[in-house]
């Protein structure tokens, strides 16, 4: 190695070290989101369909408790590619626990474990949340599948102020006890930790007090073990072995006597009855469906029949927690959904008039805009079965909310219409 | 009170070699092979362990104390045979399972409380410590490793669950939430959200042994206690295997003999090959 060689190694070195003390300084930007856009396409549209999503509460102070709640519609298009939800959970995304989730239902029933759910049926959640960490955070609802994974739902903001060392969660327990969970056997735990390590050290110590590794390694090739087996050690070591034997039947006994009432891990399954199935008199079914690419707008041709007895408009395309609205749509938005899941405008149609009662047409339905791209969307056209899924909803003339999920293959086109 | 003089003067180190084989001592113990253990064995616990060590929802009275003793024992053994058979010294397991727990409590206030925010008893290690000790006591008083496989480390996972009910036996205690039974640890695991790691995850109490009259945790035990001596068995064979230094020795006629002999190496390297190659 020369000295050229090693002085271009100092200089690579040096840029490295500076490189690394700048870049804090330079760019301290904190991550918020959590990588749903980087879940497949096919994931966020044909498997659960987000809808009436809520945020509730979207500013809190610590200790006050909120609810993120909604509902959701497991596709009948549900991937060949993902296992089946027989063992699914509702979760939250969230950067770590900046609530304490205090309760969790789904239709009523709460769900503290896992359990089955059925393709094409609908739940309603209420997820209680109790604030703990002041921030900004990222929320989602989550609809967890036992070997698929976690599906993430749409991402809303809440905000938390005040201080975390306020922050108290004191529950009572079946035997009249009131723990915080916060604290409740940090204490004991860390005593315990740090007299088994005061014995253990105790134990390694009285060794190394002594020569430990060269001097027995000579004496033990040259004349084995007998000058090393020192008689002082087997008697400090009956005694600690009988102060360890000891110790530990006093701490089982003693902790069994302060909690005399214990019950095993409990982790059953919970059984969830979908919502029931609301007579539907808007009857609709894909045709044909396109995605424009240079467009960014999915194309589908609605085969439709109104049943009912009033007329019913279309307004709202959503799928992946992506919300496509055309004018009449936008008046039904929440306007606390998060605007940048929202595509206002985004919904066209070839006739825009209700559809009578009676009446069967065929619809040309337009949802575009760039959040096919920005929420990658997108990638659906490089899947090995490119379709989509989500739900089409249409209100008759008393205001009734009608939702029809829709699914189909999707056929790409790669160059603007009339090129 | 010790015999440390007789071993020393045993040992036919001029005063000089002694002071520096105990500068030797402190170096190679402490920054070097507790480090190592607590980098290596601290990553092969938490691959194999992790989840049931991470979570106080996950310490069941099944699968935690199986999956804990066993998991831990391995390098305990190969720690052990390397103190005891090259130095007589009766603390590798002990000394392994500090540096786990130095490995784990790192982890615990640095990556789960201070970059995740979980507070520390949903997080609570448990811990190995006096099943270590007395394998290590096992030994010393056996001097036979066979006997440690049977005796020190059956004790060695029966120890297991006693010892860390004092820490863990508040977390069994019942409560009602929603109309549902839960215990504790259950409603701290659904309390504190953990978004990659949904509830189906666990493995609570399954497979066949809960059949076996109920009695989950002494069968467990039983259990972990068998196949720790079996671990015990292997990871001491490993621990001879990594410990055993030898080489290669070619003689003129183009003979290669492996020699055990590494003592001899120096005796080769001044050019008496012939001689040693003649005596492999």
């Amino acid at each position: 190695m020369n000295a050229k060689h090693v002085f271009k190694q100092w200089v690579m070195g040096i840029c490295g070290v500076a490189t690394l003390a700048i870049a804090p300084v330079v760019d301290i930007t904190p991550a918020f989101a959590h990588g749903e856009r980087s879940q497949e396409p096919f994931l966020r549209m044909r498997t659960v369909n987000w809808y009436d999503t809520e945020w509730v509460g979207k500013s809190t102070k610590v200790n006050d408790v909120t609810e993120l709640k909604g509902k959701f519609h497991l596709s009948e298009d549900w991937p060949r590619a993902v296992v089946k939800p027989t063992r699914t959970f509702i979760n939250i995304g969230s950067p770590s626990s900046v609530f304490v989730r205090l309760s969790s239902k789904v239709n009523g029933t709460p769900m503290f474990v896992s359990g089955p759910m059925e393709i094409g049926r609908d739940y309603e959640y209420i997820v209680t949340l109790k604030a703990r960490l002041p921030g900004h955070h990222h929320l989602h609802p989550m609809f967890a599948v036992k070997d698929a994974g976690p599906i993430a739902g749409p991402g809303g903001w809440m905000d938390i102020t005040g201080s975390y060392s306020d922050f108290t969660n004191p529950v009572k327990t079946l035997t009249g006890e009131t723990f915080d969970s916060e604290t409740m056997g940090t204490a004991t735990g860390i005593m315990w930790h740090l007299f088994w390590a005061a014995v253990a050290i105790f134990w390694v110590g009285f060794f190394m007090i002594r020569p430990m590794y060269l001097i027995r390694a000579r004496v033990l090739a040259a004349y084995g073990d007998e000058i090393l087996l020192d008689p002082i050690d087997r008697k400090v070591g009956t005694a600690v072995l009988i102060f360890t034997l000891t110790v530990v039947v006093v701490g089982y006994l003693a902790a069994d006597a302060r909690h005399p009432v214990s019950v095993p891990l409990q982790a059953g399954e919970t059984k969830v009855k979908p919502m029931p199935i609301k007579p539907n008199p808007f009857v609709v079914e894909v045709t044909h469906a396109e995605y424009d690419v240079p467009g960014r707008a999915l194309r589908m041709t609605l085969h439709a029949t109104n049943n009912g007895a009033e007329p019913v408009t279309i307004g709202e395309f959503t799928t992946a927690g992506i919300r496509f609205t055309n004018k009449f749509g936008a008046t039904k938005l929440d306007p606390n959904y998060p605007a940048e899941l929202v595509a206002q405008a985004g919904l066209t149609m070839d006739s825009e008039a209700p559809i009578l009662p009676g009446q069967t047409i065929d619809i040309k339905v337009e949802s575009k805009d760039v959040l096919w791209e920005v929420q990658r969307l997108v990638d659906i056209l490089h899947d090995p079965d490119q379709r989509f899924a989500g739900l089409l909803m249409s209100w008759t003339e008393k205001g009734e909310r009608l939702i029809n999920p829709v699914w189909a293959p999707v056929l790409p086109v790669f160059t603007r219409l009339g090129a | 009170m010790f015999r440390t003089d007789e071993i020393i003067k045993a040992s036919k180190l001029p005063p000089e070699g002694v002071a520096m084989s105990r500068h030797i001592d402190y170096i190679y113990f402490i920054p070097i092979l507790f480090v190592t253990i607590v980098g290596t064995f601290h990553m092969h616990f938490d691959l194999l362990a992790g989840d049931w060590d991470f979570w106080i929802d996950w310490k069941d009275r099944q699968w935690w104390p199986i999956v804990t003793p066993i998991t831990a024992i391995t390098f305990c053994a190969a720690l052990q045979y390397y103190n005891w058979v090259n130095y007589r010294q009766p603390f590798g397991a002990t000394i392994c399972i500090l540096a786990l727990l130095a490995g784990k409590w790192v982890t615990i206030v640095a990556a789960w409380w201070w970059w995740s925010n979980y507070p520390y008893n949903f997080v609570m290690p448990s811990t190995l410590l006096p099943s270590a000790i007395v394998l290590d006591i096992v030994l010393l008083l056996t001097r036979n490793w066979t006997l440690t496989a049977v005796i020190g480390a059956w004790m060695f996972a029966a120890l297991f669950y006693p010892t860390n009910w004092a820490i863990f036996a508040y977390s069994h205690t019942p409560l009602v939430v929603d109309g549902t039974l839960l215990s504790w640890a259950d409603y701290m695991g659904f309390l504190y959200v953990r978004t990659g790691t949904p509830e189906y995850i666990r493995m609570i109490e399954v497979g066949s042994l809960r059949t076996f009259g109920g009695h989950s945790t002494m069968i467990s035990s039983f259990f972990a206690a068998f196949a720790s001596s079996l671990m015990y068995i292997l990871w001491w064979q490993f621990g001879k295997f990594f410990c055993t230094s030898y080489f290669y020795l070619t003689d003129d006629r183009q003979k290669t003999t492996k020699v055990y002999d590494v003592f001899a190496y120096a005796t080769l390297a001044h050019g008496d090959k012939a001689k040693a190659g003649g005596k492999a």
